[in-house]
């Protein structure tokens, strides 16, 4: 559970105290984001979008199986992120290459879908955080802060329908996955992924590396 | 996961057990591949013994559904349990599969 930060002193010496003992956690951080939705909704009425919303979100399995990890919905935009104790205590996919190929499964069955107007198209984010602390300034409430929470949300500014980016640190942990368990690239969802590229992010004083995968219709 | 593989007529019966998931679709989709590979375009897999099935699982389904139903071949489903039915349900599977009770009903 989140440590709940609330001091009514603004110059409170407590708070600085509390802060200081609070450890880091790190995880992966994941944001979905539903294409076209805005533009669905002054195309079509509630019954409609509101169905292939309810479809898509359904349909990210993912979000079935870490229930406790969706951290807030804000439109359609979702963001996870699973503390690496939490993935690690899994039955299913307890490893960082397990995530990839099941968000990529995910992206792909919705690409590939045979009837239309079913779902809607998804784009992603991933990051692999250290830091990255589990607080909240709101009573009963979940979140997690951090330099690499923003990172993994500049992130997306690199997807578009159908793709997704993910950082060379969250790369190079599936990549250390697929070595330990003997797993060869061109056999995976990662047979596809692009050459590294740098970025320059808002507000990241050094230039991001990462990678993508574009899933296309079969 | 377990995958046994039996011939009744002209349909190809594969026999799934246990989890289909990330750590093993590969191997389902290597026995789909050599059946089609070889023109045995008439499939039946039966679910019956499926534990459970994750996005990866149902990707190979929905790669082989798309694959086959470009040829005269048929690819079936049967003998879901409630939860797998339910994951089919939830990703609208059910819709887009032929799916029966049991082999006996499949190979009418």
């Amino acid at each position: 559970m989140a440590h709940y930060i609330h001091f009514r002193d603004p110059t409170s010496m407590a708070i600085e105290e509390k802060l200081k003992g609070i450890p880091k956690c790190p995880g992966t951080c994941f944001f979905i984001d539903v294409i076209n939705s805005t533009d669905i909704k002054y195309k079509t009425e509630l019954e409609d979008w509101g169905k292939r919303l309810n479809n898509t979100f359904n349909f990210i399995s993912f979000l079935n199986d870490f229930p406790e990890n969706v951290v807030k919905g804000i439109g359609d935009e979702l963001m996870l992120f699973i503390p690496d104790e939490d993935l690690f205590s899994k039955t299913a996919y307890n490893n960082y290459f397990g995530l990839i190929e099941e968000i990529y499964a995910t992206i792909d069955n919705l690409v590939n879908y045979p009837l239309e107007n079913t779902f809607l198209n998804c784009k992603v984010s991933i990051h692999y955080c250290t830091e990255v602390y589990n607080i909240t300034f709101f009573e009963h409430a979940n979140d997690y802060y951090g330099k690499d929470i923003d990172l993994t949300a500049r992130l997306m500014s690199k997807a578009k329908a159908n793709r997704i980016v993910m950082s060379e640190k969250f790369y190079t942990k599936v990549q250390n996955d697929m070595i330990d368990m003997n797993i060869r690239l061109e056999n995976t969802a990662l047979a596809k992924i692009s050459s590294v590229y740098m970025e320059d992010f808002k507000g990241v004083p050094w230039p991001t590396e990462f990678r993508y995968i574009d899933i296309e219709s079969l | 996961m377990n995958i046994t593989l039996i011939k009744v007529g002209e349909t190809n019966v594969l026999q799934i057990e246990g989890r289909l998931d990330t750590t093993n679709y590969g191997e389902l989709e290597h026995h789909l591949s050599s059946l089609t590979d070889n023109d045995e375009l008439k499939i039946l897999l039966d679910l019956d013994k499926l534990e459970y099935i994750s996005s990866s699982g149902l990707r190979i389904l929905l790669m082989f559904l798309k694959k086959i139903k470009a040829t005269d071949g048929r690819f079936m489903l049967c003998g879901l349990s409630s939860d797998i039915r339910e994951i089919f349900e939830i990703s609208g599977f059910i819709n887009i599969f032929e799916i029966f009770e049991n082999q006996d009903a499949a190979l009418k």
